[in-house]
């Protein structure tokens, strides 16, 4: 069946399937067989140590959020929704959060469009094709600190990319790209896109290979444009691999402190300063609760951008 | 099944449930801290310490300013002294460490009180009073910094920073300025000089910005030395008042009229340097660190051609005095006495035989009277020392709470605030945490 | 499709390759390299020109290597990766098998709080004080269960979906031809497993490797971590940044994750293919 069913459709998110009652289980076959037993405790490993080691320690944070603990004193005391009410009457909040917000959706969109411009550039198992995929999986290996590093050089305005525009344009360039209040923000969005774009690009390859040729040679002797064939057959099969990525590119919010901190460190002006980097800021400055809220808004900011996101894409998975 | 099920849902919850109520009580504390043993006294400074290892903490500016004492001292009493390196911002590092438990026996850190109390001084750091080598500072340096509420909490090892102006003597003499002006409207004046004859008067490097504070802190000198801080401290005055304010509004006024580098926005630490080696300016306001960058790329003979050092007040020559980070060491309450003594020892060391080495090994000017400084110390450095007796507390030496003030002065630079919404938004800052402090009058 | 779109083809799509290839990766790994093989004074700012002091790969490498312990660092990093990877897999895919086959109000509720971990941020103080009170702060041990703790989510959720994609009929066989949980787990149901662990590794292993901020407060100065050393290398000048040294360390640190890719390459694609995609 070149077609997909909603059973190939729930194996291509390699999502947990809806929850029972709501759809029929593909693939159990009759529930009145017995099931095989998978013991409990093969849970309490992985329970245990997320528990422990993540899950306990993260609450326990949290909940300094609604105390004064800072640098500055041994004794906690609790203190209500101070914290959350003097961290909304401050701008700073509500303009970080539009900086991370807008931060994430270019760098989903950019690292999304630049993995699938690659991946179908590359798609033919060539020599050159197959060369190419591994030097753009080089920057996805480079830690973010080097990446930075890197960017910081070559961004200067006496830098390597000014010199080579100067010496097409004909006269020098001095731009300071890393210094610009309003387009900064974009420029490191594209270097952080830059980075991971290599593991979008796989993550669309495999999608294109798992692509039933049958189809597409039916709609090839059908007459079908290599644009419309892209459009109407390849593109929807790789809502998967969309999801993945899509969703990889929003949760991976920790990846995108190191390469913000290490090109502009929020600056200039504050105006690529992610809330991550507040976060860091206002630890820094010993008010360690008030930097815990922030925590805790970034963590509800990330929840109601991320899962409704997810969600859709699934849907449209299935739907497709 | 389901029993076995409920026992793993239950083991889980009550793993949280118990930590979440242990959640008012501090974390960082009850983790090793010393309780009554307390260190004993000074001891000889090369008592034998074989078998014990100090730790000692320093930013990445810092870490080899040691090197002679230490290697010497392992000599001398058989201890191994492990030098570690916080890397930048080193502040933020050394806090998050200390708040996590984890403790050195020595670090560098900024002797003023307001980076005194963010590290708990009263709970985390041994007092150093009654030191041996207290005496032997000259007088109007033994009480300057590294005291908290009476108690010395920092040995101070090195000059403190002064903040002033650095310029080039060539560039100086192109423009015709033959003698150092001796208040800000003199230096003002100067520049408009050199502006006019083409030349940049001042370099400020708005691209790495913490300097960008110095021209606001020293047009408050003769405020400071009226009581403004201890005024802001106490809630009776602040940032949005008169003083602070139009301070702030002159120097953007300044920038405005042309007087400093066109690329202000992105210019950096090291491009500052270079700016003022070249003679592409003819001053720069700053501190002690950025004669350091300028002795890592020029020898001093270089150095003692080329530039001088004056400080400025708006009523004359008079520095203002920031002591950083690389200008004292504490010594920490680990809970282990035999290490707090020997960390009080290895600072006895220091500042007592090994002093004279220190110094030649350093190239820095001598604190104690009856030592010397080396001759080969640049005269620029001669300059800022001698302004120290006279000079006068910076916010950070004063105030209570050091809030990113040169955070929002680079943002007026780049455009983004105006000089009213630096002043306010400082403020606040300094409120938040004056009140995180429990600082009287900001409850 | 027409001889002359071919003929494009087979000229354009080449040329542009490389083209991208040139500027996109070509600049800033011709940068790299370039600068790592300068003398000090003319790395002071990088660019793409050849040196005019000769070429010092040689020295600056072997200064990297030493001042940076790229040795003990290296076995550092991967005496992290491999049994965080390791117990990643093995808890993650044991859990996932319960979480995939069971049904019922408890194993979801269970299977949520195994997820929740994706979208929370790591608390690094408390964490600490927790390694602390374990006497494990500073300690291989202690880092390697918190990579696992952090990243125990993101293994349970790409692998449980996975195997709620794998009909059961295998496993139901085994149990009734008599087979144990246990073997039933090793036998059939980890070999089908194959391309999501590939993934999964792929993933965990990046976002190890490089990390810098975890690994400086649960064991910073006290153990050797490649992305902690590049950190001392960097730092190693006053204000000054010591563009050789750290482009050479910054070589050196990408080589082992870069060459064991170049390696695997064919296998990962076909893994991932079989994996989150299908």
């Amino acid at each position: 069946m070149t077609l997909t069913t909603s059973t190939d459709a729930a194996r291509a998110s390699g999502a947990p399937l809806p929850p029972p009652g709501r759809a029929a289980q593909p693939g159990s076959g009759a529930r009145r067989q017995v099931r095989p037993g998978q013991p409990w405790w093969f849970l309490l490993p992985a329970l245990a140590v997320l528990t422990t080691f993540f899950l306990v320690p993260t609450v326990y944070n949290l909940v300094y959020a609604f105390t004064d603990w800072s640098s500055f004193k041994t004794a906690i005391n609790p203190v209500g929704f101070e914290n959350f009410r003097s961290l909304l009457s401050s701008g700073v909040l509500l303009a970080d959060l539009r900086t991370t917000v807008i931060y994430a959706l270019l760098v989903a969109l950019f690292q999304n469009v630049f993995g699938l411009l690659l991946a179908l550039l590359l798609e033919a198992d060539t020599k050159l094709n197959r060369f190419a995929r591994v030097m753009f999986f080089i920057p996805v290996i480079m830690s973010a600190l080097a990446v930075g590093y890197v960017f910081q050089a070559l961004l200067k305005p006496t830098g390597v990319v000014n010199s080579i525009l100067g010496a097409v344009a004909g006269h020098p360039v001095r731009y300071a790209w890393l210094a610009d209040t309003r387009w900064t923000l974009l420029y490191v969005a594209l270097i952080h896109a830059w980075k991971w774009m290599g593991l979008a690009m796989l993550i669309y390859l495999a999608g294109l290979k798992t692509i039933d040729q049958d189809a597409l040679e039916a709609a090839r002797i059908d007459g079908a444009s290599t644009w419309q064939t892209f459009w109407q057959i390849r593109f929807p099969l790789l809502a998967p691999a969309m999801t993945f990525n899509v969703a990889t590119a929003m949760l991976g919010w920790m990846n995108s402190f190191d390469i913000v901190q290490a090109t502009t460190g929020g600056g200039p002006a504050q105006t690529t300063e992610i809330l991550n980097i507040f976060i860091y800021r206002t630890f820094g400055q010993g008010l360690f609760a008030q930097a815990t809220t922030m925590s805790l808004v970034l963590l509800l900011v990330i929840a109601v951008m991320a899962f409704p996101t997810i969600w859709l894409l699934r849907r449209r998975e299935r739907v497709l | 099944m389901r029993k076995r099920l409920g026992a793993t849902a239950a083991v889980v919850a009550s793993l949280v449930a118990s930590l979440v109520l242990a959640a008012c009580s501090n974390p960082s504390s009850g983790s090793g801290d010393s309780g009554k043993s307390g260190p004993a006294g000074w001891p000889k400074e090369t008592a034998k310490l074989n078998g014990t290892t100090l730790t000692i903490w320093a930013a990445q500016n810092s870490n080899t300013v040691a090197k002679k004492v230490i290697s010497d001292f392992q000599a001398a009493t058989g201890a191994k002294v492990h030098v570690v390196t916080i890397p930048d911002p080193y502040e933020q590092g050394v806090q998050t460490k200390v708040a996590s438990g984890d403790k050195p026996d020595l670090a560098f850190w900024q002797p003023t009180a307001s980076e005194l109390t963010s590290l708990n001084a009263t709970t985390n750091l041994q007092t150093l009073d009654g030191a041996p080598w207290i005496a032997k500072f000259q007088p109007a340096l033994r009480n300057i910094t590294g005291l908290l509420n009476g108690k010395r909490y920092a040995a101070l090892i090195s000059s403190p920073a002064v903040e002033g102006v650095y310029y080039n003597k060539q560039v100086f003499a192109k423009y015709g300025i033959t003698s150092l002006p001796k208040n800000l409207d003199e230096l003002l004046a100067d520049a408009r000089q050199i502006k006019a004859k083409g030349g940049t008067p001042f370099y400020e490097m708005g691209g790495d910005k913490w300097a960008t504070q110095w021209w606001v802190q020293v047009q408050l000198a003769d405020a400071a030395k009226n009581g403004l801080w201890d005024r802001v401290n106490a809630n009776k005055e602040k940032f949005t008042d008169a003083t602070i304010l139009n301070a702030i509004k002159k120097y953007k006024a300044l920038v405005d009229e042309g007087l400093f580098n066109k690329n202000i926005t992105s210019a950096t630490f090291v491009d500052q340097g270079k700016a003022l080696l070249a003679g592409d300016a003819a001053m720069v306001m700053q501190v002690n660190s950025f004669f350091g960058e300028l002795q890592a790329s020029a020898s001093t003979d270089e150095l003692n051609q080329k530039i001088g050092f004056f400080p400025i007040s708006p009523s004359g020559n008079v520095g203002t005095f920031i002591p950083d980070q690389s200008n004292a060491v504490v010594a920490f309450k680990t809970g282990d006495s035999k290490r707090e003594t020997a960390a009080r020892q290895f600072l006895s060391y220091w500042l007592g035989s090994e002093y004279p080495k220190y110094l030649a090994a350093q190239n820095t000017v001598s604190l104690e009277t009856g030592v010397a400084s080396p001759s080969t110390v640049p005269d620029a450095l001669k300059s800022v020392a001698a302004a120290v007796p006279t000079s006068v507390g910076s916010m950070q030496a004063l105030a209570v709470a050091n809030p990113d003030l040169y955070l929002n002065l680079a943002n007026m630079l780049a455009g983004t605030m105006s000089p009213q919404k630096v002043a306010s938004t400082t403020q606040a800052q300094f409120a938040q945490l004056a009140k995180a402090i429990g600082a009287p009058g900001y409850k | 499709m027409s001889s002359s779109s071919r003929t494009r083809r087979r000229f354009v799509h080449p040329v542009l390759v490389t083209v991208l290839l040139l500027f996109a990766l070509g600049v800033p790994l011709w940068l790299v390299v370039v600068t790592s093989g300068k003398s000090r004074g003319d790395a002071l700012s990088p660019s793409l020109s050849l040196p005019k002091h000769g070429w010092h790969f040689g020295a600056n490498y072997s200064k990297a290597f030493t001042d940076g312990r790229v040795w003990s660092a290296f076995v550092g990093s991967v005496s992290i990766v491999v049994p965080s990877v390791v117990l990643l897999l093995l808890f993650g895919a044991m859990a996932a098998w319960v979480f995939a086959r069971r049904r019922g109000f408890v194993v979801a509720m269970l299977y949520a709080i195994a997820i929740s971990g994706i979208v929370l941020p790591p608390a690094v103080i408390t964490l600490v004080l927790l390694l602390r009170q374990l006497g494990l702060a500073g300690t291989l041990t202690g880092m390697v269960l918190v990579y696992t703790g952090i990243y125990m989510s993101t293994a349970v959720f790409f692998i449980t979906g996975f195997i709620r994609t794998i009909p059961p009929q295998l496993e139901e066989a085994a149990r009734v031809d008599g087979a144990g949980p246990i073997r039933i787990f090793f036998t059939i149901v980890v070999p089908l497993l194959r391309p999501v662990l590939a993934t999964a590794t792929i993933l965990i292993c990046l976002y190890i490797w490089n990390d810098v901020f975890y690994a400086f407060f649960v064991i910073g100065g006290r153990k050797d971590t490649l992305p902690l050393n590049l950190f001392q290398v960097a730092s190693a000048g006053l204000y000054l940044n010591n563009w050789h040294l750290i482009f050479a360390y910054v070589v050196l640190m990408s080589l082992p994750l870069l060459v064991a890719f170049a390696v695997a390459q064919r296998r990962i694609i076909s893994g991932i293919t079989g994996g989150a995609v299908k």
